[in-house]
């Protein structure tokens, strides 16, 4: 199949907060960034719909969007989990058995790296060090963070949020 | 001015000037592959990288550097050698190395400056890309694998074309240049990028394994498609043209050239053209010799007298044009017209009245340097895509303010703080009253050695802006502001193009327009300009030489009038496809049949030639020696690339013939002693056609000498309805000559009509759909599109197709009230 051919089927976006959103930043100079990471912050991730939309509204091309998306780690265009499950890999967590830790996850949500659950409960994450070294090995879901872990550990805070919504 | 010294050499050039400039100035040439003069300087590359005396300990680069006083630059040393050759490997550790079946292999700067720099081995070692191709459009070809990431595609997208296809996606290594979603490309394909490419990364697909750079002849000549006249460079191989060549240094469009320009040569090439006469024998055409077919001609024409119709299309020569005069003149009719006639007319006689010229006042470059810019009823990126490109540039770089009155909202609107005067069709003319109105109010007027002030002052009685904004739902803001910024503007520019689809309110649009340009100070104020833009390659030519009705003569319409009351018994149409492209078929239809003899002189078998008692076939742009006017007025040379198929003719090798068939002795040697004899008593007097150089030949000069007399002008109407139609030129085509091109045809081969976002939805439609629309007693099917250009109620059709029969439904008004069913 060609690229172009390739086309993502989305499900119907409902454009009114991307809207109300971007009645924000419309007549403001370069405010694309804020304006996308509000836009991220209410869907959870990028639509597509809302980069066609923002383009639009704030007189970008298409294609510039799309190479700031690209371009930073923050932005994400496809759907993400409610939990972002972020496993360090720094240098002290290494030592102390990130990949192991990083195995348990995948074992048990069956998600490696920048992978999504499919009912978008959990999303992991391999990030270089999240400045906790102490407490290595050490993970942080959304923004509670969890160290000196073993796999029971790790098995008990994955329980713990299976039982959340 | 500063003075630096470069390789020892000293040299004096502007304080805005790059070491790179003042190097090129000098005739020292510094190795580039991001820079490009038309672009602004960007320094991605690091190849052309020189030693500065004064920035010691590191190396600079020269085309982002602006020069200082006493600078001593040098542009070539053991050390810079070393440098460009390290950046050379470092591109050649990623590049794919497949020269032999590259397109761009002859004419690759990384491939010549590898060779100029001895990389013959590599010290670095690293992953090949392996990115898949775009293949998906017929026309732009990109091997993201041979990129260099110079930037100049994105660059032209953004800072000339205005589109914005390109981007840099993703970081670091993965830096690659793609579309939004890294999609295949889907844009106007104008093929700037093409163009811009230095390496293979981006090619023109029609012409892959087509030739070698040094097999083709180059041929200047100039595009047969709209009135704009950028220089096209054919290139030719074995009496074929195969690709339009990059070419910034000659003509008026600094190498930019648009989608018709640079892919729709190609019906030039096509196995559809006529190669040999036709005449009806018991109904059908048959093939036939030049003299039987000429013998028929003129035998036809002497019977009809004074009888004959001629009717031609705007992209003949001017040389062309004074022969069919004087083949008009021969016969004895002064039934002469021009296609553009139709709108010329209106249009030339506002303009004549008021600034007392029938030509644009100033030339292009004065519009790249315009503070403020007004663009009337067209967008300029439909009917003349490398003017539009000009408009670009005066608001991205030098920040003109820019207002568009139209009734819709095209690519002009996107542009900078563009700002868009949206009113139904037909209300054009209220809003550029109430222009004028506010200009009055506000004392904002140039009023010194203006006559008709006080006509126009009780005419405008109307027209307060409050009034206009009600009428029009344009704001009273925007009228304000848009008058201020004219009247404040040091250079303003007033641009109006025309063409077969944009007959209605010619003659008070033109009007109107004028008495802003008078009433702004515009007028006959050096640096500003009123530019008339033709729609097709000659129609200036046409106005020029007068093509026009001779005394008691019949235009256009009138002609095929009487043509249809049996009054003018024989028709002469040249170059047009008036079934197709003229207002009101039906017309059309009744004076083909009513004309006793119809002769039909064109490239194709067209739905005029069909009906036609002989059919004469003539020549392409491609074919032909002469000059054409463009709408600055610029006279420029045609130069013949490669001959016509079969036994077919230019216009001015049948006129030659048709003219010794009937009668006429005068014989003429050549184009040029064409030329001398069609100069007299027309604005080309004082000009030799040795004097139209690569840069043409302005007559006039760049400002026309105008008079400044404000004629009133009403209001225009709009139709009351639901849905209303309107049609015009579709960006991909020019006329109807575009349909048989493969290259434009490849984006656009098909009818449709579109339909705003809000219009779409009432109507649950979709891009694709197939609508009946219904309306002057007609019915048309065609397919929907949608976009978000058109305001509520408004649908726009492009006039370009025969198959779609708009021409049933549209009968030359602003619009047409419709109805829409699925």
């Amino acid at each position: 199949m060609t690229e172009a051919a390739e086309q993502v089927t989305e499900p119907d976006i409902d454009l009114t907060g991307a809207n109300a959103i971007l009645d924000k930043y419309v007549d403001m100079h370069g405010a694309l960034m804020p304006a996308l990471q509000e836009i991220q912050e209410f869907y959870g991730y990028i639509p597509e719909s809302t980069v066609h939309l923002t383009a639009e509204r704030l007189n970008v091309y298409t294609s510039q969007i799309y190479g700031v998306l690209t371009f930073y780690a923050q932005f994400h265009l496809q759907p993400r989990g409610k939990y972002i499950v972020r496993v360090c890999m720094g240098t002290a967590c290494h030592v102390k058995g990130a990949g192991r830790i990083a195995d348990t996850i995948k074992d048990r949500l069956g998600v490696g790296h920048a992978e999504t659950t499919d009912d978008l409960k959990f999303t992991a994450e391999y990030v270089a060090c999240i400045g906790a070294c102490g407490m290595a090995p050490v993970i942080m879901v959304n923004d509670g963070t969890y160290g000196s872990l073993t796999v029971q550990k790790v098995d008990e805070v994955i329980e713990k949020y299976q039982a959340m919504e | 001015m500063v003075t630096l010294t470069i390789d020892g050499k000293q040299v004096t050039v502007a304080r805005t000037a790059t070491i790179y400039d003042a190097a090129k100035e000098a005739g020292i040439n510094i190795p580039v592959l991001c820079y490009a003069k038309k672009l602004l300087p960007y320094g991605a590359c690091r190849v052309c990288l020189v030693e500065v005396e004064q920035m010691k300990g590191r190396l600079i680069p020269s085309c982002t550097t602006p020069v200082t006083d006493g600078m001593v630059v040098t542009t070539d040393s053991e050390e810079i050698r070393k440098v460009r050759k390290t950046v050379l490997e470092f591109l050649l550790v990623n590049h794919v190395v497949e020269c032999p079946v590259c397109d761009k292999g002859g004419e690759c700067d990384l491939q010549d400056l590898t060779y100029e720099y001895e990389v013959v081995a590599n010290r670095f070692q690293g992953e090949k890309f392996d990115l898949p191709t775009d293949e998906v459009n017929p026309l732009i070809e990109r091997n993201m694998n041979r990129c260099v990431l110079c930037g100049k595609c994105v660059r032209v997208c953004d800072e000339i074309v205005g589109y914005g296809s390109y981007s840099f996606i993703n970081r670091g290594f993965e830096t690659k240049i793609a579309t939004a979603f890294d999609r295949g490309l889907d844009c106007e394909f104008c093929g700037q990028c093409v163009s811009m490419c230095p390496v293979g990364a981006i090619l023109p697909r029609p012409f892959k394994f087509k030739a070698r750079p040094w097999q083709l002849k180059e041929v200047d000549t100039v595009c047969g498609y709209c009135g704009n006249g950028c220089t096209v460079t054919l290139g030719v191989k074995a009496n074929k043209v195969e690709t339009i060549r990059f070419n910034d240094k000659t003509g008026v469009n600094d190498g930019n050239l648009c989608i018709r320009g640079r892919f729709g040569y190609s019906y030039v090439n096509s196995t559809e053209r006529l190669t040999t006469p036709l005449i009806r024998k018991d109904g059908q055409l048959v093939k036939a010799g030049w003299d039987e077919a000429l013998a028929a001609v003129s035998k036809g024409f002497k019977a009809a007298g004074k009888n004959l119709g001629i009717i031609t299309g705007a992209r003949l020569t001017n040389e062309e044009f004074y022969l069919l005069k004087k083949v008009a003149a021969t016969v004895g009719t002064t039934n002469l017209d021009h296609s553009g006639g139709e709108c010329y007319k209106g249009v030339t006689e506002g303009l004549k009245q008021t600034l007392g010229v029938t030509a644009s006042t100033a030339t292009f470059p004065q519009v790249e340097k315009a503070d403020a810019i007004l663009a009337i009823r067209s967008d300029f990126y439909e009917t003349h895509p490398v003017f539009g490109m000009v408009v670009n540039q005066a608001v991205k770089r030098n920040h003109a303010k820019l207002s568009i009155v139209a009734d819709k909202r095209g690519k002009f609107g996107k542009l900078p703080d563009a700002r868009s005067l949206v009113t139904k069709p037909g209300l054009e003319l209220n809003v550029l009253n109430g222009i004028a109105r506010v200009l009055l109010d506000e004392g904002l007027a140039v009023t010194d050695g203006v006559a008709g002030l006080d006509e126009l002052k009780k005419a405008l009685a109307g027209f307060a802006p409050e009034q206009v904004a009600a009428a029009t739902g344009v704001t009273v803001d925007a009228l304000q502001q848009t008058a201020r910024e004219l009247a404040a503007a040091k250079n303003s520019a007033i641009l109006l193009a025309y063409g077969l689809p944009y007959t209605a309110y010619s003659k008070e649009l033109a009007t109107a327009a004028a008495n802003i340009a008078i009433l702004t100070g515009n007028a006959g104020r050096e640096g500003s300009g009123l530019y008339l833009c033709g729609e097709k390659a000659n129609s200036q030519g046409a106005i020029d030489l007068a093509v026009l009705p001779g005394n008691q003569g019949l235009g256009a319409q009138a002609m095929l009038a009487a043509a249809a009351a049996g009054q003018v018994r024989s028709l002469y149409i040249v170059n047009e496809d008036p079934l197709v492209s003229y207002p009101d078929q039906g017309k059309v239809e009744a004076a083909l049949a009513g004309a006793e003899f119809v002769v039909v002189q064109d490239l194709f078998l067209t739905e005029t030639a069909k009906q036609a008692d002989v059919v004469l076939p003539a020549a392409s742009f491609a074919e032909k020696d002469g000059t054409f006017t463009n709408a600055e007025r610029r006279l420029q040379r045609l130069h013949p690339g490669i001959t016509s198929p079969g036994s077919a003719k230019t216009d001015q090798a049948i006129f030659q013939a048709l003219l010794v068939s009937l009668g006429d002795k005068v014989v003429y040697t050549g184009t040029e002693a064409i030329f001398d004899a069609l100069k007299a008593g027309t604005p080309y007097a004082g000009i030799g056609y040795a004097d139209i150089g690569l840069q043409g030949a302005v007559w006039g000069g760049d400002h026309l000498t105008v008079s400044k007399q404000l004629v009133p002008v009403g209001g225009g109407a709009t139709v009351d309805a639901p849905f209303q139609l309107v049609t015009g030129s579709a960006l991909y085509h020019s006329g109807t000559m575009s349909t048989h091109a493969s290259g434009p045809n490849a984006v656009i081969s098909a009818p449709y009509v579109e339909f705003g976002r809000e219009d779409a939805a009432a109507l649950q439609l979709v891009d694709g759909d197939m609508v009946q629309v219904k309306g002057s007693g007609c019915e048309l099917q065609l397919q929907a599109r949608v976009d978000n250009r058109l305001p509520q109620g408004v649908l726009f059709a492009p006039y370009h197709f025969a198959s779609a029969g708009l021409n049933r439904l549209y009968k030359g008004e602003a619009s047409v009230a419709v109805e829409i069913s699925k």
